[in-house]
């Protein structure tokens, strides 16, 4: 009889009862099955040991930079009950793990936030005309609300869409506004991963209008207004690290925008 | 004065300093016990905005970076066991388990990504047990203890996640 799954992964580990060690040695000396499994699970064990640590997005860092320096304006306007735009701002670092969700209304709560995100991006590198995208964040959350009484997952798609595009164009204000912070080259870059992006759109948009209730169709949509977001959002920290004089933190986001576009 | 002191002064620019030592160690752990890069992310900026809060009571006990890692071991916990991250999870795996394509037999030692990959696909539960003890190094219970489950059933789910990564490395 073959010894069970734990006996054999506590063989593998090392961790077995030396009074099941020598049976277990028995049987592997004349099943080959078993002697693979071991071998198996000692591989397993071995790449697990060796896996290697993983480099956060460059963007990480301007995001908690940023939560934290309104943090601190919130504790400051807490003398002030009137003044709320901080306390509303934090949420943004919460909700981009809905957009992970395979639900519509979480896609939807997720690009409202995004156009909050935006709003985030101003108050820190205002451009002009801003005041525009400013006035998108309430008309954000009472859409969300709304969003409860939708009944077709086509009607969320769209409004999901809306409010991507809403996100989207708000980014492209601030980094349009400062592109002249950026090298040329950069911008090229930029420009050239932006149109790639924006290909890809296009071609979602195609694959949706002939077959609207396709859900690869759907999530290939999502996903490549998610890449455009996050591409903006490198854009925008980006020319903070440049306003900041902050060369180094630059050179890595730039790093990161040359690698997306190899 | 040194980094922990002018971290808690609210010097930003030292933080930065600590959140460049720690970034790397921290946010793989969070990717693997979310099972994504993106809730990783998520994860590691919840982390570092919680040490900034938390930075004024620390009292030099251990190494800053002992203090950090255990806090990030604990947030990525709560992540995993709040209601909201099983919903989610209970979808996303379904839909891991029927668009997973195991690779070719191997015949080779596993490749890194391979691993990576696998380990993300794996069912909640036994992957943070898995990560914990197999690639963090925790013993089982230490692992039992943070997760809040008995040392048999840490042993089980680790077995397990080994079990389900030789199936999908094998293409079973």
């Amino acid at each position: 009889m073959h010894p069970n799954e734990d006996l054999l992964n506590a063989f593998a580990d090392e961790s077995i009862d030396p009074s099941d060690r020598a049976d277990v040695e028995r049987h592997l000396a004349s099943c080959a099955s078993c002697r693979q499994t071991v071998a198996d699970l000692r591989e397993v064990l071995r790449a697990a040991g060796a896996l290697a640590l993983h480099e956060p997005p460059v963007r990480a860092w301007s995001r908690i930079e940023r939560a934290i320096r309104l943090e601190a304006e919130s504790r400051q306007s807490t003398q002030n009950p009137q003044n709320s735009e901080s306390k509303t701002s934090l949420r943004v670092l919460r909700v981009p793990r809905a957009l992970r969700s395979t639900s519509w209304r979480a896609w939807l709560a997720a690009a409202a936030a995004l156009v909050l995100a935006t709003v985030v991006g101003l108050r820190y590198a205002p451009p002009r005309g801003s005041d525009d995208t400013r006035a998108n964040a309430p008309a954000a959350d009472t859409q969300i609300a709304a969003s409860d009484s939708a009944q077709s997952v086509e009607a969320e798609l769209r409004e999901a869409e809306a409010h991507y595009e809403n996100a989207i164009k708000g980014l492209e204000q601030i980094a349009n506004a400062e592109k002249n912070e950026l090298d040329p080259r950069t911008a090229a870059t930029l420009q050239k991963n932006l149109a790639v992006i924006d290909q890809a759109i296009g071609e979602s948009r195609a694959a949706m209008r002939s077959q609207p209730s396709s859900e690869p169709a759907q999530q290939s949509l999502i996903e490549n207004f998610k890449t455009k977001i996050r591409l903006l959002q490198d854009t925008v920290a980006l020319i903070n690290e440049m306003r900041k004089g902050n060369e180094a933190g630059a050179a890595r986001i730039v790093s990161g925008l040359k690698d997306k576009g190899d | 004065m040194d980094l922990v002191t002018r971290c808690q002064a609210g010097d930003v620019d030292a933080f930065e300093t600590l959140y460049r030592q720690h970034a790397s160690r921290i946010y793989t752990l969070a990717c693997r016990m979310a099972g994504s890069a993106e809730d990783g992310e998520d994860l590691l900026q919840e982390i570092f905005l919680q040490a900034y809060r938390k930075l004024g009571g620390f009292k030099g006990d251990s190494a800053i970076g002992t203090w950090l890692y255990r806090l990030a071991v604990n947030h990525c916990l709560d992540y995993v066991r709040s209601r909201q991250a099983k919903m989610n999870k209970l979808t996303e795996t379904l839909d891991a388990e029927s668009s997973f394509e195991p690779t070719a037999r191997r015949e080779t030692p596993i490749a890194r990504l391979d691993l990576e990959r696998a380990v993300e696909r794996l069912p909640e539960g036994c992957r943070e047990a898995f990560v914990l003890h197999d690639v963090e190094g925790f013993d089982h219970k230490e692992v039992a203890d943070l997760l809040g489950i008995a040392e048999g059933t840490s042993k089980s789910q680790v077995f397990k996640a080994r079990m389900k990564l030789r199936g999908y490395l094998r293409g079973k």
